[in-house]
């Protein structure tokens, strides 16, 4: 059920996909000159006249007068003229083309090699751009140009076409058309010279062109096209939901890299497709070899066997990567596995991707290890019984897996010699000394003991040496007769047979152990790089230290340089100075594309930097940039993987760290705008409160005035000038806000006394608040205070407002007015409301607090109390709230030094300002 | 505290109105000017007050303020709600229309927004009283000598001439006629007029209205008889008789 709405989901996610970008239209041919150009032509023609914007973006007439004439009145792009060692060639003006944008792009012959120094290596590569852009592609391609029947095509002529178009392309396939021509007709117009072929392949095509060749293709055509036409039918009923597609169960194809992987993996493909069923390749390093390929670069000191065998192991690699290439190129994932036992290996990857069938290559005979049912088929036959096994049988026979060197193979290096000798010696003199003690059987063992001492240290060459070794020895100087080589004969074969078969037995152990030490430590490399990386990551905040920790992770582990930039931030500046123009266009293109460039790859291989996208899910965020080292033309397949995924990681990293700002930035982009709509609230609150009261009075009056007694219409006269007076004190304390909120606030300061302050705010508030009482405590002997009057006026007022607001009626507002011991002005205003929770006392000086809590706090704009702070903060003073007074309600507290200046400055500046 | 009526009002019966504000401003000029116009009144400065006086004293409406320092006014309206049908018009300083609609939706019967008229309020009162006055309807013919509505016969008439309108058309102008001056929501309609899967599909309704307002001469920019309250509602302005 899940997976079939999947299955829905993917197909339709396809078809969208494959609606918004450009489709392709192919004309299919069973060989040239059956007249696909002029199919593809004529109906360009048709197109063109209906007025669909149809432009030839190239079209190779071979100078057949039909195809010309069907060129006439049709939109034709001009070639670019490309020069490529002395030569003018002409090719396909791809840029011209996209600029131009044309509904309908015709572009001949998909499989066409471009000039090397263009964009890409190869045109279905510009027709793939094309699609990108959005334009529809009419194009022709001859069936032995596909990817996939590459083989079949090469079993049926014998002619291995290097020019091949990877099945890939054909996923934006819109319509194939099959243009078929008998082999009789096809063979009587090549009679007639109306098939055009190039001169120097004339002579090898005419064999090419036999009827049973002929009739094989064309049959071959068909089927393409009718699976090609299954597929797009299934997808579409996928996409609509009508069918429930059978479960897709993935499809395993195991290679090794010894002979023919690259037809295993069409094979394997061609089976996947079939069933509809993704698929993916693997390989399995066992280490066997890569310790081989790990002396490659000590060449000179090497023997030739290990020479040769180094030489295998690159061509086996390089086997596997031209295979995985491929399949990536087929539509499959690719993945190399760490495992000594490969049968074991294969069934976990199966079951990670919950396969249902393994294909595998026959495998030489080995007929030993099938009577021990050790081969792989066995192998996985026995232990791998949930899934259906494929074996493929190639052409011809797969090459013999080279055998490890040993009793033949090598001369052993110094480092060994002198370990046998030494080990061989030692046991000669052991022996010499035990000899009086021992009997003669017991000395063998001290010599047994020096063979698997030997086998142990090192391979089983030099423990089987050893063992000769060691036998010579023992002959010589223990047996009878001693100082000969002479032996009795029954004695001495057993000794023999004894010696050689421990050295076996020890060596291949010691051989194996260290083979899975090797598997290990290059599972391990990789391992600890993506570790080393992924916390060097973890430590960088920003983009900048992304950029420069993994480009140094890259370096380091790569050994190749590194240059990175995403979102235009780029790094390290050491890399960026060695980009040229042409680097930089390569790198533009990768970041354009999301797909790799430059070197290592078939698009804009100038350049000698690879060129990798930092992609994340929906877009390319950058490009990494490495420079091997000039004389590495080959990339690994495990380098090549190390840097993907490390890149990989980097994205990860950038898209952390960009979220993470984007996140910074919505957070303070959010707290701006939660002041702004509580001042805008609270602004609108406030001024509307005595607005309606005051509208609502007049308006009152106006129309009903007539019906009322005369107390009713005095009070409301009252009203509206008791709040015309508050909204004039709303005002005027937004406007204290501002002026406290720019820096500007200047303290005009003077000497009054405190007790003059408080009976000022208390007769103001007693204006608006007649039934409010206020109880005072203000000893008579303070000394008056430096301050700007008018302000801390209207911070007490402010606060006694506030306390009236809240004190139940009947209860008094007290006002305790002292001198604290450390000489300054304390003045507690307590109130016998609620009272403030303890964790809220600290937020009612925020601007807007009392707003937040929504129409309930209604009756101040919430700046009441934040104009207090500012406002006693400017005369370098503080203010807190505290429980109220025998633990009611609340005390705000003001403390207030007794001036800014010393007695003998404020007369100076009183002088100077009177 | 409850206060009695300025004047004697013959015409009307003294419809007890519960005022709910705090502030004591406006709560004063709504008693005066309601006592003025022959209703009595009750007082309340907290939500608390307020229900106990509801619940004690009765009231035929609330004006409820939605600022109350004890609880919200959305508090209020949902535990009154729980035990009282009394129409609640809300006073609000509040002008988005999600704020009233989700008033509504918690169950005001209509809304003022501050500063006010008072013959604003005055009108939304009236609307509310009036009905409860003379029974659950206006009566089955509406007409103040320009249009007339008879919901019996289902017949539209504008300056004598019938007009015809769609099943849906007539159904939307009785549902707003038949409860003149007060506020329909939306909502209301859509659940009415198209059953309740159709809550959201208020494009129905604007094409709705917009021919029935042609129909009947009326224009949205200057409405004579169908208000919309943007993104709210709609209301049908009964007007005085037209001697022709």
């Amino acid at each position: 059920m899940g997976t079939e709405q999947t299955g829905q989901a993917d197909a339709l996610l396809r078809e969208i996909k494959r609606q918004a970008t450009g489709r392709l239209t192919v004309f299919l041919g069973a060989a040239p000159g059956v007249g696909k150009t002029y199919a593809m032509l004529a109906r360009a023609r048709e197109l063109h006249r209906q007025g669909v914007d149809v432009v030839i973006g190239i079209v190779e007439t071979h100078g057949r007068s039909e195809t010309q004439t069907m060129l006439e009145g049709l939109p034709l792009l001009p070639r670019k003229k490309v020069e490529y060692q002395g030569r003018q060639l002409e090719e396909m003006d791809l840029d011209g083309l996209l600029a131009r944008k044309p509904a309908i792009a015709l572009v001949d012959e998909l499989a066409h090699r471009n000039v090397p120094g263009s964009r890409h290596e190869r045109r279905w590569q510009d027709v793939e751009e094309l699609l990108s852009a959005g334009i529809d592609v009419y194009t022709t391609i001859n069936i032995q140009h596909l990817e996939s029947l590459n083989d079949v095509v090469h079993q049926i002529t014998g002619i291995r076409v290097s020019e091949t178009v990877p099945d890939a392309v054909f996923e934006r396939l819109r319509d194939i058309r099959l243009v078929d021509l008998p082999a009789r007709e096809l063979i009587e117009r090549l009679n007639q010279g109306k098939v055009y072929l190039p001169e120097q392949a004339a002579q090898a095509l005419q064999a090419f062109f036999s009827p049973s060749n002929l009739t094989a293709l064309r049959e071959l055509a068909m089927q393409t096209v009718a699976e090609h036409v299954d597929a797009d039918l299934r997808e579409e009923r996928a996409a609509r939901g009508l069918e429930g597609i059978s479960i897709q169960r993935h499809v395993l194809i195991a290679i090794d890299g010894r002979g023919h992987s690259e037809y295993l993996v069409r094979a394997g493909a061609m089976i996947a497709r079939r069933r509809g069923a993704p698929w993916s390749v693997v390989t399995v390093e066992t280490g066997r070899w890569a310790d081989a390929a790990l002396h490659t670069d000590e060449m000179n000191r090497a023997t030739p066997a290990l020479n040769k065998m180094a030489r295998d192991e690159q061509q086996r690699l390089m086997e596997i990567d031209k295979a995985f290439a491929l399949a990536r190129n087929l539509g499959g994932e690719t993945e190399v596995m760490h495992n000594t036992d490969v049968a074991q290996a294969l069934l976990d990857a199966a079951a990670a991707r919950d396969a249902r069938s393994i294909v595998i290559g026959r495998t030489r005979e080995r007929p030993i290890a099938r009577l021990l049912n050790r081969t792989l088929t066995q192998q996985l036959l026995q232990r791998g019984a949930r899934y259906e096994l494929t074996i493929i049988g190639t052409p011809q026979a797969r090459q013999r897996r080279p055998r490890l060197p040993d009793i033949t193979g090598e001369r052993p290096t110094w480092r060994e010699l002198v370990l046998i000798l030494l080990a061989s010696l030692g046991a000669v003199g052991v022996a010499a000394l035990a000899e009086r003690t021992l009997g003669l059987q017991d000395l063998s063992m001290i010599f047994l003991v020096a063979v698997m001492l030997v086998a142990s240290r090192t391979r089983m060459a030099s423990a089987v040496m050893t063992a000769i070794l060691c036998f010579l020895a023992y002959n010589f100087f223990f047996i009878e007769p001693r100082y000969t080589f002479l032996i009795s004969a029954h004695r001495g074969v057993a000794t023999v047979v004894l010696f050689l078969a421990a050295a076996l037995i020890a060596g291949r152990l010691a051989s194996r152990l260290r083979m899975q030490v090797v598997a290990l430590r290059a599972a391990n490399t990789h391992a600890t790089a993506m570790q080393n990386l992924g916390r060097r990551l973890a430590k960088a905040a920003d983009l900048g230290q992304v950029i420069a920790a993994g480009a140094s992770v890259l370096q380091s582990t790569l050994h190749a340089e590194a240059w990175i930039r995403i979102n235009e931030e780029s790094g390290p500046v050491t890399s960026a100075g060695h980009l040229g123009e042409k680097d930089l266009a390569a790198a533009d293109w990768t970041q354009r594309h999301g797909q790799a460039s430059g070197r290592y790859t078939d698009t804009l291989t100038g350049s000698a930097w690879w060129f990798l996208p930092v992609s994340s899910d929906k877009d390319t965020l950058g490009v990494v940039g490495l420079r091997f080292p000039p004389n590495m033309g080959h990339l690994s397949f495990e380098q090549r993987r190390l840097a993907e995924n490390m890149v990989e990681d980097i994205g990860q990293a950038a898209l952390r760290t960009r979220l993470v700002s984007e996140l910074e930035l919505a957070r303070v982009t959010g707290e701006t705008e939660r002041l702004r709509s509580a001042l805008l609230s609270s602004v609108s609150h406030d001024l509307r409160s005595p607005l309606s009261s005051m509208i609502g009075a007049a308006d009152s009056l106006a129309r009903y005035g007539k019906d009322m007694g005369p107390e009713d219409r005095q009070s409301l006269l009252e009203t509206i000038h008791v709040e015309g007076e508050r909204l004039d004190r709303y005002i005027q304390n937004l406007l204290d806000m501002t002026r406290l909120g720019q820096q500007g606030l200047t303290l005009t300061r003077d000497w009054i006394g405190i007790d003059e302050l408080v009976g000022s705010a208390s007769r103001r508030l007693q204006r608006y608040e007649p039934n409010v009482r206020i109880e005072h405590e203000i000893p008579p002997d303070l000394p008056p205070i430096h301050v700007h009057p008018a302000l801390i006026e209207q911070a007490l007022f402010n606060v006694m407002e506030n306390a009236a607001k809240f004190s139940p009626s009947g209860e008094p507002v007290r006002v305790q007015v002292q001198r604290t011991e450390d000489n300054r002005l304390q003045i507690d205003i307590s109130d016998r409301g609620p009272g403030i929770p303890e964790q809220e006392r600290r937020r009612i000086f925020d601007m807007f607090y009392s707003v937040e809590r929504g129409d309930r706090g209604k009756q101040g704009t919430g700046l009441g109390l934040t104009i207090v702070q500012g406002i006693v903060g400017a005369h370098m003073g503080s203010v807190e709230a505290l429980p109220g007074l025998e633990g009611k309600g609340t005390t705000i507290r003001l403390t207030l030094p007794w001036g800014g200046y010393s007695n003998q400055e404020a007369k100076e500046h009183d002088e100077r300002s009177t | 505290m409850m206060r009695g009526p300025h004047r004697s009002n013959p015409g009307a019966s003294t419809a007890r109105i519960l005022i709910i504000d705090d502030e004591p401003q406006i709560r004063k000029f709504i008693d005066i000017s309601l006592r003025s116009q022959g209703y009595a009144t009750l007082l309340a400065g907290t939500g608390q007050e307020g229900l106990t006086l509801l619940a004690t004293k009765g009231a035929d409406l609330v004006v409820l303020d939605l600022g109350l320092p004890d609880k919200e006014g959305k508090d209020v309206l949902e535990e009154l709600r729980q035990w009282s049908r009394v129409p609640v018009i809300v006073l609000t300083v509040r002008s988005g229309e999600d704020e009233k609609v989700a008033l509504l939706d918690a169950g005001a019967n209509d809304y003022v927004t501050k500063p006010f008229g008072v013959e604003e309020l005055m009108a939304r009162i009236r609307a509310f009283l009036r009905t409860m006055e003379s029974g659950a309807d206006e009566g089955p013919i509406f007409d103040d000598g320009v249009l007339r509505i008879d919901l019996v016969q289902r017949q539209v008439a504008v300056q004598g001439q019938i007009i015809t309108l769609s099943r849906k058309e007539f159904a939307l102008l009785s549902l707003l006629v038949r409860q003149p001056g007060r506020l329909v929501t939306q909502t209301q309609i859509l659940r009415e007029m198209w059953g309740p899967t159709h809550e959201e599909d208020a494009h129905y309704l604007r094409v709705l209205v917009a021919k029935l307002r042609h129909k009947l001469g009326d224009s949205a920019s200057a409405p004579r008889y169908i208000l919309t309250e943007p993104g709210v509602g709609l209301r049908f302005i009964a007007r005085e008789r037209q001697t022709a």
